[in-house]
């Protein structure tokens, strides 16, 4: 894991200073609210429904067990005890006083972490698979190059000021798991002809009110180069997007009103001209961040283990937990360990601060001293050895985190919605909440298959409703809440947008809708087949007919 | 950065011209302001960071709604100076201005980025040199200096010219990457009238603009040398006292010489590669594998005056006691301290040990 040296400490604490000082300004009157806002988004302040809300980075979600201590540490002195795992993994605190943020923050520094650029319109943390290192269809460890991205867009002088955010995510293998089509840049680490390392560039994702799938706009851009490209792409976005129309605004607008063709050129045309030399990385350079995330040292084990056998045998809740949340590691005798933050009916991605320690423990017990935080709102145990799978599930279970429901329908993505957020049309959690406590039992949901179901309070579509298997979006309808479902969305490797399935519903009417179109789904299925292969095959009708059917037949 | 309470004189366009009408503007404008109407429009700081990297040299100017937060991306991104309105908090500029001690991203006229500074910090000077080495092989004379020259290496460079016969390639090479890095010039107190001339004409002609005259240190000249006649009983002790030492004041917070020494001149150079260790400091060689040919046709090709001298059959000239005519198809540096067993004159040798006294 990347270890901070003098110049990156330099750079978060003189971070902190400055914020300080803007504060000061903003109290004062130095500053006036409008100017002091985009300031303090950029440090991860918002102001929320209630309260100010702090989001802290999770850079590409790699944390260390004494980062982790540090989050609970701070969820339980500064706020109600309690944080909120983000799709982008963050985490957010939504009770912080605004005086104790410098404080905050200061802690954050201490452990090598910041909350620089998790709001505002600049370059936003950057996002990766949650298996890097551990997948066997990876071609090279991603997190070096998003450490470098992170260094690169940090208090960027040309790019703080942008029409818009702008969020990049970083994927280094085929299948895609971190949702790299839904970003505003797309990379995928694929090996150049040369034999080095090259990314395969898309632009142009984005949800919201106006979601659009990235397209590619570079098939190999050599790694040494990916600085100067990305300069490019913001370039012609930062003087050619739309500053009008904050919906209008998003690299995806210029994107698709110019064409990838015509944009291509723009960015090719500032390509053309940009130092190159100056935005290449040194070699050393590289291999000094490589060097932190070598793999660690992995005992050489048989590739089946005896006790994790016995216990899938003995136990069947472990052997649910197991198929369900044990993931294949390349490295033989070693898993991936995800911990589901979606209990029947909880809030997705809430985990307390006692929780947190206990992860903590287990990760630097078990894992390497490695957690990461999943673009799916869960915490994900990087490198544990198959032996060890049991007694983790055991402590995991004691602390209510063993929730074997990974990938399953259960596993909803869901924002905050109206409970917290100031942009709400509708609540998202209460709704994901009924969704998680009707379809609660555990063998129904392990016969549905992986099924991702994604909530958002308002089009902004933080919980990325356009790309869930199933989607559910709130809308207000003359000052009501309502839902709208789309159906056969993804964000995998063959990203696509759901369609709409029909007119909205109320909120007590969302699960049981939902629970048709699964019922449907388990009819209509062939052997073998995934829900988004059946939404593939079939269209939307069938589900339609399932949601609606029941209204028709009563009207 | 300067902080103005007036616009100067020059071309005004508001941050939202297209680029193409900023660049054209641009063009023959010694001073451009470019205006915010609101600070969140940072189309402003892409438009200075292009203009900048396509070369435009003049003042580059902002005003209108801007706040002291954004000092820095201005200065960063290639403004000279800002108009700050009435009543505006100067101090609050100057210390966002100077709010961080390290950055990340390389940028006009500024640090080296953190990335260089590691690599700096940790890589020795036997490193640095073995990887320029390496990037330049194959390389010709320009790739040489401008790989010297890289701003993002974090060097601090200088020629070492004695204004010689051949000293017209280096500084001309050196003038097309950049006119003002320093040359450092010995001037020894015996060089020949025509040395003198030669510098200052081809430093005009080549728009050389950190010419250094360095001198021997009078009292030490005057305690070793009263009657100026070292260079017949002790060469190097006169090229000690009127070369070495002085260079070696000189060199203060140089880390790069950059000389015009060749493998053909003589025996000890013929194995000379391009970057190399010397005393602590990287010694620089872009004309290492130049030959006399190629040096007659660069002076051909350039157009380049030649010194004086030559005409009288001095190849290789240095001081005048010490440098005589060589006879055609001699090896130019037979002229050099022609008759004592001598071939280099110190500077590139390093100091002998002397007492003075
Ligand atoms: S989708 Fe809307 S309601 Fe949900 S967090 Fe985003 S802005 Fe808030
Ligand atoms: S070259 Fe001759 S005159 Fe010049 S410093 Fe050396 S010894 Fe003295």
């Amino acid at each position: 894991m990347y270890r901070y040296d003098e110049f990156d400490t330099a750079v978060v604490r003189e971070r902190i200073e400055e914020f300080r000082d803007q504060v000061s300004r903003r109290v004062s009157g130095g500053l006036t609210e409008d100017e002091f806002k985009p300031l303090r988004l950029m440090n991860g302040v918002y102001l929320q429904l209630h309260a100010y809300m702090l989001r802290v980075a999770v850079p590409y979600g790699t944390m260390n067990s004494g980062q982790m201590r540090r989050l609970a540490r701070i969820a339980r002195v500064y706020d109600k005890g309690y944080g909120h795992f983000t799709t982008r993994t963050n985490i957010q605190y939504n009770w912080p006083a605004l005086s104790d943020v410098p404080a905050i923050l200061s802690e954050l520094a201490e452990v090598e972490m910041h909350a620089i650029q998790t709001s505002g319109n600049c370059i936003r943390n950057v996002t990766t698979d949650v298996f890097a290192g551990c997948a066997d269809d990876e071609i090279e460890d991603p997190r070096p190059w998003c450490e470098i991205l992170r260094q690169w867009s940090t208090i960027h002088p040309e790019f703080s000021f942008l029409p818009r955010k702008f969020k990049i995510a970083v994927i280094a293998a085929p299948k895609d798991r971190a949702a790299m089509r839904t970003h505003d840049v797309g990379l995928q680490l694929i090996r150049g002809e040369d034999g080095e390392t090259a990314f395969r560039v898309f632009v142009g994702g984005g949800q919201g009110r106006i979601p659009h799938i990235a397209q590619e706009i570079a098939p190999a851009v050599p790694g040494r180069d990916l600085l100067a490209y990305l300069t490019a792409i913001l370039r012609a976005w930062n003087l050619l997007g739309r500053r009008d129309n904050i919906h209008k605004a998003r690299i995806k607008i210029l994107v698709a009103s110019l064409g990838i063709d015509a944009f291509r050129e723009e960015v090719e045309r500032h390509f053309a001209t940009l130092r190159r030399e100056d935005l290449r990385v040194p070699d050393e350079e590289v291999a000094r961040i490589r060097a932190y995330f070598a793999p660690p040292p992995f005992a050489d084990l048989p590739r089946t283990s005896g006790a994790f056998d016995r216990a899938s045998l003995a136990d069947p809740d472990f052997a649910r937990f197991a198929r369900n949340n044990v993931r294949r590691h390349r490295q033989p005798g070693y898993a991936t360990l995800i911990i589901s933050l979606k209990p029947q009916g909880g809030v997705p991605g809430d985990i307390t601060a006692d929780q947190m320690d206990l992860v903590a423990d287990l990760a630097e017990r078990f894992s390497f001293d490695e957690v990461r935080a999943a673009y799916e709102q869960n915490l994900v145990l990087p490198h544990v050895r198959l032996d060890d799978t049991p007694e983790i599930w055991r402590r995991l279970a004691e602390a209510g985190l063993a929730t074997p429901n990974a990938d399953l329908v259960t596993d909803i993505i869901a924002c905050p919605g109206l409970d917290y957020c100031s942009l709400a049309n509708a609540r998202s959690i209460p709704v994901a909440q009924a969704l998680s406590e009707q379809l609660a039992d555990l063998d129904y949901q392990e016969r549905l298959g992986p099924i991702r179901v994604n909530m958002s309070g308002c089009i902004n579509a933080c919980g990325h409703h356009h790309v869930g298997h199933i989607g559910v979006l709130g809308v207000d309808r003359k000052g009501e809440e309502y839902y709208q479902i789309t159906v056969g969305g993804s964000a995998d490797e063959q990203a696509a947008l759901g369609e709409i399935v029909g007119r909205s519903l109320a909120a007590d009417e969302v699960a049981p809708a939902v629970g048709r179109a699964l019922d449907r789904y388990l009819e209509v299925r062939r052997e073998g087949e995934t829900f988004l292969q059946t939404v593939r095959r079939l269209g939307a009708d069938p589900f339609r007919d399932a949601i609606y059917g029941a209204f028709n037949a009563v009207a | 950065m300067q902080w103005l309470d007036t616009a100067p004189e020059g071309a005004r366009l508001p941050v939202t011209t297209p680029l193409e009408e900023v660049e054209a503007a641009a063009r023959d404008a010694g001073v451009l302001v470019l205006e915010f109407d609101a600070f969140r429009d940072g189309r402003g700081f892409s438009l200075a960071a292009v203009l900048r990297e396509r070369g435009y040299r003049g003042r580059l100017i902002a005003e209108g709604r801007l706040i002291p937060d954004q000092a820095r991306h201005l200065r960063r991104s290639g403004f000279d100076g800002v108009v700050l309105g009435p009543g505006a908090d100067i101090e609050a500029w100057r210390r966002m201005d100077a709010a961080f001690s390290a950055t990340y991203q390389p940028v006009e006229e500024d640090a080296a980025p953190i990335w260089r500074r590691r690599t700096l910090a940790r890589a020795t000077p036997e490193a640095v040199v073995k990887r320029l080495n390496r990037e330049t092989r194959g390389g010709n004379a320009e790739d040489i200096l401008c790989a010297a020259l890289d701003p993002s290496l974090g060097l601090r460079p200088a020629i070492l010219s004695s204004f010689g016969a051949e000293a017209g390639v280096l500084l001309s090479l050196a003038a097309r990457v950049d006119p003002s890095i320093p040359v450092i010039f010995l001037d020894t107190g015996m060089h020949f009238l025509q040395t003198l001339a030669y510098r200052k004409a081809l430093s005009e002609r080549l728009g050389l603009t950190d010419v250094r005259l360095v001198t021997p240190d009078p009292s030490e000249r005057a305690d070793l040398d009263p009657d100026e006649d070292l260079w017949r009983a002790d060469p190097d002790a006169c090229c000690d006292l009127r070369k070495v030492r002085p260079l070696e004041r000189a060199l203060a917070g140089i880390d790069a010489v950059i000389t015009g020494r060749k493998r053909h001149q003589t025996l000890d150079r013929h194995d000379l590669r391009p970057f190399e260790l010397f005393q602590g400091r990287i010694r620089v060689n872009p004309l290492h594998d130049w030959s006399e040919e190629q040096v007659e046709a660069w002076f051909d090709a350039e157009d380049l005056p030649r010194h004086p001298l030559i005409d009288q059959g001095y190849r290789s000239i240095g001081c005048w006691p010490c440098t005589t005519v060589v006879k055609a198809g001699e090896d130019g540096r037979l002229g050099r301290w022609s008759g004592a067993a001598k071939t280099e004159c110190g500077i590139h040798l390093g100091r002998r040990t002397m007492s003075v006294g």
